[in-house]
């Protein structure tokens, strides 16, 4: 089932300034009362996103999208490096954005190979390092309600993880769009919930330090040190639930977009999923909801009907093609799929303002690949990926050579991002130079 | 105050603060200074027992002095080749008079407020609320270990990420016991209609063709055995009523025979987007019905049933020919099966084909069977093809199920068997009823909060259930004070939202108590470790949860501090079923099975799978176990004569053992087998699963049954890597590296133990010599690893395993190691004793709880006392009943 896109651009924009003047009317509403100023001063009362940009950090947010069973390579990546590279048949899709993204061929981590190689996708060879998105969501999170979401279709297998924290732990996904939509766009009646609790967790904390602060006086100097620790924790999470309460005081987008009536959350109906996942990521992104999203493809042995044609097996049968014509062919099919969707996706965002007046596009990165190299032998080299948007210069097929001396890491790739995000880094993933010349 | 006088010419000298009698300042001198006092470029080892340096307050005084003590006692030094060796009655004199003042400024004692660890927390979590089936969240931070366990006090901190997580489990929980009160909307009955190919099989095994979609398979495994409703999910929990048409189809040309019994349909139900490999025995059937073979439309009369918000149906042919499991070959029938067992010609094609050509489709390989047998070139005569057997084993194919299942799929689809589902519909919902989930919670809630009709009034309720709640959580009496507090938040509650409920109320009170340092700490007073404390301690360390309600009764009434009762507490708590807390936890970080999990074993060296990993840890923990429960005396850690096998542990023990049930074996004494040094778990923990590395078992035997750990190596040692080419030995590399001085110390004690232990490969196989990894087959084997028997590697150089220990004890083999802990149990006992120590206290052991270890080490090798007696010992010990 096809589902269209309810909203307009002009929509979309009305929806985030009213958030602003609502929140903007209640503090001039407070001060005209007299009442001291209550509300924690908001990030967009700063102004970051307003300013101009500056050159050096164009990237104003962060989108990765992995698919677990990968592509083919031969059909992935150009046969001619440069400019002027004809268009792949797996990204023949993205054929109208062609100036607006740069293929990549020979990066990867020099990591280990097979499913749980694939996990180190976006954190460097070591599967539970902290990812790339996490460290981005950690410089631009505390503009927006959420630091960074995680997204995938359904339940996908348990090897299938993009995110990880900075203590190495894989960060949940939200599989079903209708989670994922009332997350973006709550009622008021969580909210009011969500108030409650809050203030409740509000109180408590205040006589929990109120409580070991007075038990401390009580114990020996040795044992202080370990409430000390517990109180440091304690004002931390005080802080985080004030942060929680000042996003609260200020109220969810609103959106007149529709899901279907279920989640198309099984396996072969996850080519829908992913439409659905992209439009809420737009969405996301547009209402400033968050500004850094990862998003794993799942797939599984589901046999997709594509065209009207049921595919010759399914979709991990056809991954391990054995290089066998027909099933290529199909497992390619799948793939153009994605990137079909994945199309739209830069579509979307193209179609968006931002405060700016840049196009979301033109602000946000977007890192489109596999963390599967070769989904046949399950050899984890020469990586599929691509970058879109983000202001930077693109339109090139840049080819590492994995053999020569100077040869490139996908880290290198990683890091620009992140520096062009504003971020003072140059260390990652077992990389330590960037790939600047190739996007500027 | 610091008082130095010339050593010389004085009787006694205050050292200080400690008076040194003479016959002390004499030792020293005589044995000690010539290397270890005077000009700092001519100490030895970069070792000052300069006494005017000495100050007892300081944790580095009291390191050096200790170290002393030890390589004194040790008899390490003086060294073998000094000028004078003391006599037995100075060294007595002198380590007695070290012994009384080391202990005198590091006393046993000295555990810190420590932190319920992640295990704890959860058993905790589980004990307080009655709730089994409580899980951490996968986010949930893990431990940091100390001195070899994660229950460490000093290792056990509290950061903010895991404070927040606290908070979160505790909303959770306050959720699913104080649940928001639930309003029913209005029933709003829809219709949806759901055709054949709206039935979904997930991976698409139920067999779609030609926009005909078939039941086939009666598999367990849902994904491929049902259809399901994904298209239409329940929008809200509600009675529905299902009507159903379907049919039989069964044609001519079948191979299986024609059947005039109705086919079962069974329906299920399960949360939209779950995990699809759920067992249909895991999931609650909806109705069953008949479909007449008739083969016209069958409609069947509808059924009502309850669907949960967001649940799904599914459609299963529960009875037909063909069912496959993965993994589970006795569990399987398939269509090829059938053929290969009753069809001899396409059997003997199939044998001819051999498997069919590698890298050849299931489809492919099938047609070229059917090709072959209407070719007419298939000599039936020919001995070689054979006669089909008379069950099917498995050995002609690997695993039937996956060869051909989906071209079975489709010769069912052409000619049938098949159950033909051609409309679902569904109207509702007709009533709307309290999701499962929520219905659990109230059950749950009333049972949490027991209110009695006693209770008439709110305050009355609250005081009773929040004096009893907070009492379990804090492992204490709740004082009047601490009640008053949380009697107070309620209060506050009730003033601030009249509308609120007081099960409201409560909510923030326990998400409170889930906060608080009484319940995430244990130990938190100062002073004497009180009756609860103790209480708490004990069942910690035994049974890995908070007291039960019988130790919780004698601390109230001050009778558990009395030794025997203790003791025989002790013993209690060991004969229950979470002994099995101490059993797995203990020897997981001990004998390092924990470590197990991260160790792939390289697949040119054997075929491992996970139920080999979990036989090889169980073996160890029933060993433990039995070793605990039956009271055996220490040596048996050492020889038993027994352990504990299943069929799995053929590959790593030899032997024939059948079923997956673990089984106790037992053999000679004296030889190879059992015991640690003879747990293929800890040989494996011991190396990194492609080689092995003597250095690394023998440091481990040394720290861990030696009870002699050896400092880490100098940094700027390189790592001495083994030759997996086979050229060189481990042990002439070891060799050569011995030949330093510095490294010898060391190296000396860690080598012999090592190169004997050389005999267990990676996996803790035996091996009379080093295999060679064969580069050609590994290629191979890593893309057909799971049909690789594990022969990736020839023989290499034989294993020599002779060595001479510290002493002078020559070690031929293991067993010769074996022999020689026999003889000198004491090793291992403190070795043992010191480890329950740490892991029963959470603490570094002082020196004070050094000599304790030494007497527990004495009475235990003193008479037949067993482990159990060894552990009520621990407990009574003073280091345990001190703080």
């Amino acid at each position: 089932m096809q589902v269209a896109m309810r909203h307009s651009k002009q929509q979309l924009k009305t929806t985030k300034y009213q958030a602003i003047r609502t929140l903007t009317d209640r503090r001039r509403f407070l001060r005209g009362m007299g009442m001291s100023l209550a509300l924690p001063m908001l990030e967009s009362f700063d102004v970051p996103c307003l300013q101009a940009s500056t050159v050096s950090t164009p990237v104003k947010r962060l989108v990765c999208v992995g698919t677990y069973l990968g592509f083919h390579q031969a059909d992935f990546f150009p046969k001619q490096t440069g400019k002027t590279y004809d268009m792949p048949y797996v990204l023949e899709p993205l054929v109208s954005f062609r100036d607006q993204f740069s293929v990549f061929s020979g990066l990867d981590h020099r990591g280990r190979n097979g499913h749980e190689g694939w996990q180190a996708w976006l954190s460097g060879s070591a599967t539970g390092s902290v990812s790339m998105d996490q460290l981005v969501a950690e410089h631009v999170g505390h503009h927006t309600r959420y630091a960074s979401l995680q997204l995938t279709c359904g339940t996908p297998p348990d090897a299938a993880r993009l995110s990880f924290s900075k203590e190495g732990v894989p960060l949940p996904m939200i599989g079903r769009p209708s989670v994922l939509f009332q997350t973006l766009f709550r009622s008021d009646s969580d909210r009011s919930r969500m108030e409650y609790v809050l203030k409740g967790n509000g109180s408590l904390l205040d006589g929990l330090l109120e409580e070991a602060t007075s038990l401390k006086r009580r114990v020996s100097h040795r044992d202080q040190g370990k409430l000390d620790e517990y109180l440091t924790s304690l004002r931390d999470v005080e802080k985080m639930v004030q942060k929680q309460e000042a996003w609260l005081e200020r109220p969810f987008p609103t959106t007149d977009y529709t899901l279907p009536a279920f989640d198309p959350v099984s396996p072969d109906q996850s080519l829908e999923c992913e439409m659905l996942m992209y439009d809420l990521m737009a969405l996301a992104l547009g209402t400033d909801s968050t500004r850094v999203l990862t998003f794993l493809v799942p797939g599984w042995s589901q046999v997709f009907e594509i065209d009207g044609r049921r595919l010759s097996a399914g979709y991990h049968g056809l991954s391990h093609h054995g290089n066998e014509a027909r099933k290529i062919a199909d497992y390619n099919l799948v793939g153009r799929e994605h990137v079909k969707r994945f199309s739209r996706f830069l579509e979307k965002l193209q179609s968006y303002q931002d405060p700016e007046d840049r196009t979301l596009l033109d602000s946000t990165a977007v890192v489109f690949g596999s963390g599967m190299g070769d989904s046949n032998t399950h050899d984890n080299s020469n990586l599929p990926v691509l970058v879109a948007g983000g202001g930077l210069s693109h339109g090139n097929h840049w080819a590492n050579d994995r053999a020569a001396s100077d040869s490139r890491l996908l880290g290198d790739l990683m890091l620009t991002l992140m520096q062009r995000s504003g971020m003072d880094i140059d260390q990652f993933a077992g990389a330590s130079r960037n790939l600047n010349e190739c996007l500027s | 105050m610091f008082l130095w006088c010339q050593l010389i010419g004085f009787s006694t000298v205050l050292f200080a603060g400690e008076s040194m009698p003479a016959p002390v300042v004499d030792f020293l001198k005589q044995h000690c200074f010539e290397c270890h006092a005077g000009r700092e470029d001519k100490l030895e080892g970069d070792v000052n027992l300069d006494l005017r340096s000495v100050d007892w307050a300081s944790t580095d005084s009291l390191e050096l002095w200790t170290t002393v003590h030890e390589v004194v006692h040790s008899g390490e030094m003086p060294p073998r080749d000094a000028e004078s060796i003391p006599g037995s009655v100075d060294r007595d004199t002198f380590l007695a008079w070290l012994g009384e003042v080391l202990t005198e400024y590091s006393p046993p004692g000295g555990t810190l407020p420590r932190r319920l660890n992640r295990i704890e927390y959860l058993n905790t979590i589980r004990n307080l609320f009655d709730y089994p089936e409580f899980e951490l969240p996968p986010s949930f931070p893990s431990d940091v270990s100390k001195f070899g366990f994660d229950n460490v006090a000093s290792g056990l901190v509290i950061s903010p990420p895991l404070l927040a997580q606290y908070l979160e489990i505790a909303t959770a929980i306050a959720d699913e016991f104080l649940p928001q009160p639930v309003t029913l909307p209005k029933a709003e009955p829809h219709h949806y209609s759901i055709d054949a190919m709206g039935l979904n099989t997930d991976e698409g095994g139920g067999g779609a063709l030609a926009g005909e979609v078939f039941r086939l398979v009666s598999s367990r495994n849902m994904a491929s055995a049902a259809g399901w409703t994904s298209s239409f999910e329940a929008p809200i929990s509600g009675i529905y009523s299902v009507r159903i048409d379907a049919r039989v189809f069964q044609t001519g040309s079948m191979f299986y025979e024609r059947r005039s019994k109705p086919f079962l349909l069974q329906v299920f139900a399960r949360q939209n987007g779950e995990q699809k490999y759920a067992k249909f025995s895991d999931m609650r059937m909806l109705g069953e019905v008949s479909i007449s073979t008739s083969e016209a439309k069958h409609s069947v009369d509808p059924l009502e049933v309850e669907l949960f918000q967001g649940e799904i149906m599914g459609f299963r042919w529960a009875d037909g020919p063909v069912y496959s499991d993965p993994g589970r070959i006795d569990l399987s029938h398939d269509f090829i099966d059938d053929r290969l067992l009753n069809d001899p010609i396409f059997y003997a094609a199939a044998l001819k084909l051999n498997g069919g050509k590698r890298g050849s489709s299931q489809a492919e390989f099938y047609e070229a069977i059917c090709a072959l047998m209407e070719s007419g070139d298939l000599d039936l005569s020919d001995p070689a093809l054979g006669k089909p057997p008379a069950v099917y084993g498995g050995g002609l194919f690997n695993g039937p199920h996956n060869w051909c299942k989906a071209y079975a799929h489709e010769q069912m689809h052409r000619f049938g068997p098949a159950l033909d589902i051609l409309e679902v519909a569904v109207n509702g919902p007709n009533r709307v009823v309290i999701s499962q989930t929520m219905r659990d919670r109230l059950a749950r809630s009333k049972a949490f909060l027991g209110r009695q009709a006693s209770e008439s009034t709110d305050i009355l309720f609250v005081e009773r259930f929040l004096r009893d709640f907070l009492s379990r959580a804090f492992r204490r009496p709740v004082s009047d004070d601490q009640l008053g507090g949380y009697m107070e938040l309620v209060c506050a509650h009730r003033d601030e939202f009249p509308e609120k409920r007081i099960e409201d109320a409560l909510h923030l009170a326990i998400r409170k108590a889930l906060l608080s340092p009484h319940f995430l700490f244990l130990e938190l007073g100062g002073g004497a470790l009180d009756e609860h404390e103790l209480a708490s301690r004990l069942s910690y360390f035994l049974n890995g949860s908070p007291p039960d309600a019988e130790l919780t009764a004698l601390a109230s009434s001050g009778q558990l501090s009395k030794l025997d009762v203790l003791g025989k507490e002790t013993r209690r708590l060991l004969s229950k079923p979470e002994r099995l807390e101490f059993v797995k936890h203990f020897t997981g970080q001990w004998l390092g099975t924990r470590m197990l999990k991260d160790i792939m074993p390289d697949p040119r060296l054997l075929k491992f799978f996970n139920p080999d990993r979990d036989a090889l840890i169980e073996e160890t923990e029933l060993f433990f176990e039995e070793l605990l429960a039956g009271n055996y005396t220490l040596d048996h850690f050492i020889d038993p004569g027994f352990s504990f096998r299943n069929q799995n542990l053929n590959k790593i023990y030899g032997g024939d053992l059948t079923g997956k049930k673990m089984q106790r074996v037992s053999f000679p004494k004296g030889g190879r087998q059992g015991g640690l040094l003879g747990l293929a778990s800890i040989m494996m923990a011991t190396a990194n699963g492609v080689d092995t590395h003597p250095v690394h078992r023998g440091v481990w035997l040394l720290e861990n049954v030696l009870g002699q750990p050896t400092p880490p190596p100098p940094a700027d040692v390189p790592a001495v890597a083994p030759d997996t080419s086979g050229a060189t030995t481990m042990r002439e590399l070891m060799l050569k590296h011995q030949a330093d001085a510095a490294c010898a110390r060391c190296h000396e004690k860690i080598d012999p133990l090592g190169f004997v232990m050389e005999q267990f490969d990676p996996v803790g196989r035996w091996r009379e010599y080093y295999p060679i990894y064969t580069d050609g087959a590994s290629e191979k084997l890593k893309e057909e690893f799971y049909s690789s028997q594990g022969e990736g590697t020839r023989l290499g150089r034989r294993i020599d395993t002779s060595a001479t220990m510290p002493g002078g004890t020559l070690l031929n083999d293991v067993t010769d190691l074996k022999a020689y802990l026999m003889n000198n149990m004491e090793l291992f006992a403190s070795c043992l004793i010191e480890k329950l120590l740490i892991y029963s206290t959470g603490r570094e052991l002082s020196f004070g709880d050094y000599r304790i270890v030494q007497s527990l080490t004495n009475d235990v090798l003193d008479g037949d006392r067993g482990f159990q007696d060894l552990i009520v010992s621990v407990v009574l010990s003073e280091s345990f009943l001190k703080r």
